[in-house]
């Protein structure tokens, strides 16, 4: 133990790779002995990939997709609210903000979050953006606020699901650890199916992804208590989508 | 390992559970809750089994190249920056996690649902060097305040009544808290909300591996697998090796057929797919991640024409809601880390001791409704069938039940035999019969008879009346009854006017 601690971190890390590497040749040949083969070798193709193909073209006309979105993030607990555009998307922020008497929003670092002005909208209310300092305890910051503000990046009205993806300004904890979360939804983010959003992904590649991919369908829940439904049990407890246009 | 519930034998701590009266109820209303609930979000989905086939086909593709689809996931997970380990055995995996929280010298490690780490009993060896591992989801919460393991795969606190919560809770609090839901899920978010912010590693299973991105993808409805893999500065993934999907493209179908399988769910309110640790200008996510990738038995399956598909299982619980016995009984009947008919499958075949298992094989009706309710269809009651088979095979049988079904086909070998031993059963039986059925229950019928009752020889057995019957029959198509043959003329000719089609 005394050398390890003399070690630095990254050596320590260097270190702990190099076995495990070699491990992995001993468990993989393992595998592929079980299997029957000397060595691991690409598969000719994989004929089974994703969803049958009837599901593929499985399409909803828009307003259909706002319907059903909105149906199933309702059965699910959430609450949807559609308003034609950012002005009014604002004003409804402001409104539940004053009725739920919110003091502090944290939002994602975007524009059209920027475009909602609710420090001037709600002037009573301390308003952070998502690591516009990098000095910042952000994690803690996002666990004391009321209201996360997010846009979703896509929606899927199939399983009413929204999805929000991680980068610098956008942080994984504005939808996870306020007591309430605030997603906006422009209409044209809206799909049929969860694999129009999941298969770009993989045509992207793996380089293009971020940290954390989230899809979220509802509040918090848990029926683990004699099966009785409890809400906002880790995460927000109420949930409002803003479907916009 | 089994909590309370240390019984040797399947049949005592099923005893255990039937006692239960709270159990036995709870276990039947949530399975029932669940299995309606699958039920419901199939016939909605439609399609159902051609979803199905689709998720099994994706399973044995990918479970039929593993080691490719292994070496992919870590090449792509490294180059998302993640450290990715390997573990032959539950030692080798929990020396690996020591390691790390050793190194970090971590107090508290806080963690999400993880049936591998109930498999490694992770939570005791981190006691023994000191680091306190907490459980977020809120029924393992519970059952980790109760000292207990997990009765349901996807219900873990299934036999606690909120009586029973109240008390584990308010020992923690230190104050009384009411037995009301909305007030103890309160003070669970309350207390946890703590300890994810001060916690030095967060701890995740794994539902699935996408070895095109290196990315793990996590299903779950409370937000605390997000919470343990955003918070904490080190993240560590414990998953077996064959949670593997080729692409995201292929998550859509597990996507569909998981939650709706497991809770009747259109999607969990949570899916999350997490590469690597934070990239660098990130304000949050780990700034660390470490993944433990397990064998623990699972490669003996591979290349085993009867086993190797259980590999498949995406752990929903689906054949534990539909299992009449596991409906009876509850989860810790079971012994093992897996209940229900998945358990009664894996645990032997993961630990490759038949012999001490074998007791567990036999607690299923085998009707195959774990097979009907299987979304990647794994012959669940075609394997038990096999492990018993084995038992046998490998001297570890009942043997007076080898004796017993050795003898009894001698016997039905020869007519002679037969009549002799039915002939000494009839007269045997006029001292225990009372009204054409025996109640006795001692000797060979004292298993039977404490549930049921066995009905008594017939005075004239089918053997004894069959010359009979056969002459009967014989005669009587040459030679009817002059009345009866009359009466069939008659309805021949009424037949013939009216074209055919009549049916009565």
């Amino acid at each position: 133990m005394a050398d390890q601690t003399a070690q630095t971190h990254e050596q320590w890390l260097e270190e702990m790779d190099r076995k495990a590497r070699e491990k992995q040749q001993s468990f993989i040949a393992n595998i592929a002995g079980r299997l029957g083969r000397e060595t691991a070798k690409p598969p000719a193709g994989h004929p089974y990939k994703g969803a049958p193909s009837f599901w593929q073209g499985f399409e909803w006309p828009m307003e259909e997709r706002i319907e059903r979105f909105s149906a199933n993030f309702r059965s699910a607990g959430g609450h949807v609210v559609r308003v034609p555009d950012l002005a009014a998307a604002s004003a409804f922020i402001a409104e539940k903000a004053k009725e739920m008497s919110a003091h502090y929003i944290v939002r994602q670092q975007e524009d059209a979050l920027e475009a909602l002005g609710l420090e001037e909208a709600l002037p009573g209310c301390d308003v952070s953006v998502w690591n516009d300092d990098p000095g910042k305890p952000w994690k803690a910051l996002a666990a004391q606020a009321d209201f996360g503000v997010v846009l979703a990046d896509h929606a899927a009205a199939y399983t009413g699901s929204l999805a929000v993806l991680s980068d610098k300004d956008k942080g994984r904890s504005v939808s996870l650890l306020p007591t309430v979360l605030m997603a906006l939804l422009p209409v044209d983010r809206l799909v049929t199916r969860l694999g129009e959003i999941l298969m770009p992904l993989d045509a992207d590649g793996r380089e293009k992804l971020p940290a954390g991919v989230h899809f979220i369908s509802g509040p918090s829940r848990s029926a683990d208590i004699e099966n009785d439904l409890t809400i906002g049990v880790h995460g927000p407890g109420v949930v409002y989508v803003i479907v916009i246009g | 390992m089994s909590g309370n519930h240390s019984a040797a034998t399947v049949k005592e701590r099923a005893e255990l559970a039937l006692n239960d009266e709270f159990l036995r109820k709870a276990v039947r209303f949530t399975t029932e809750r669940l299995r309606n609930g699958k039920k419901n979000a199939s016939e909605e989905h439609g399609n159902w089994d051609e979803w199905r086939e689709r998720g099994r086909q994706i399973r044995l593709h990918t479970i039929a190249h593993l080691d490719y689809y292994l070496n992919l996931f870590a090449d792509n997970a490294r180059a998302n920056g993640a450290y990715v380990h390997f573990a032959d055995t539950a030692a080798e995996a929990v020396q690996i996690s020591l390691a790390i929280a050793a190194r970090k010298q971590a107090k508290t490690v806080v963690k999400s649902k993880s049936m591998v780490t109930e498999e490694l009993h992770l939570n005791h060896h981190l006691g023994t060097i000191g680091v306190e591992a907490i459980e977020t989801d809120l029924g393992e919460y519970i059952i980790q305040l109760a000292g207990e393991t997990p009765s349901h795969i996807i219900i873990p606190a299934i036999h606690k009544n909120r009586y029973q919560i109240a008390d584990l809770l308010s020992a923690e609090a230190g104050e009384r808290l009411e037995p009301d839901t909305s007030v103890l899920a309160g003070f669970v978010r309350k207390k946890l909300r703590e300890k994810f912010l001060e916690a030095d590693i967060g701890m995740t299973g794994c539902n699935f591996a996408i070895a095109e991105s290196g990315s793990i993808v996590l299903f779950e409805n409370e937000g605390n697998a997000r919470m343990v893999s955003t918070v904490p500065k080190t993240q560590i993934t414990l998953m077996g090796m064959e949670r593997i999907i080729p692409s995201f493209t292929d998550l859509e179908v597990m996507a569909t057929l998981l939650p709706r399988s497991a809770t009747g769910q259109k999607l969990t309110v949570y899916m999350s797919a997490i590469s690597g640790p934070r990239r660098i200008e990130d304000a949050d996510g780990p700034d660390e991640m470490h993944i433990i990738i397990i064998d623990n038995g699972r490669s003996l399956q591979l290349g085993d024409p009867e086993f190797q598909e259980l590999l498949n299982c995406i752990r929903c619980g689906a054949c534990l809601n539909a299992c009449p016995v596991y409906r009876h009984i509850g989860g810790h009947a079971y012994g093992g880390t897996y209940s229900g008919p998945i358990g009664a499958v894996l645990t032997p075949a993961l630990k490759q001791n038949v012999a001490e298992w074998d007791d567990i094989a036999n607690a299923s009706s085998l009707c195959g409704a774990c097979y009907e309710a299987c979304p990647v269809k794994i012959p669940l009651h075609d394997m038990l069938v096999y492990l018993r088979r084995r038992k046998v095979e490998s001297g570890h049988g009942n043997k007076w039940e080898g004796a017993g079904m050795k003898g009894f086909g001698g016997v039905m070998g020869s007519s002679r035999l037969m009549r002799g031993v039915l002939a000494i059963g009839r007269l045997g039986q006029g001292l225990v019969a009372r009204d054409g059925e025996i109640r006795l229950s001692i000797g060979p019928l004292k298993e039977w008879s404490r549930y049921r009752v066995t009905p008594v020889l017939a005075k004239e057995s089918f053997r004894q009346r069959w010359g009979t019957i056969e002459r009967e029959l014989r005669e009587g198509l040459s030679e009817l009854d002059p009345a009866m043959k009359k009466r069939m003329e008659a309805m021949k000719n009424a037949r013939a006017g009216e074209g055919g089609h009549g049916h009565g």
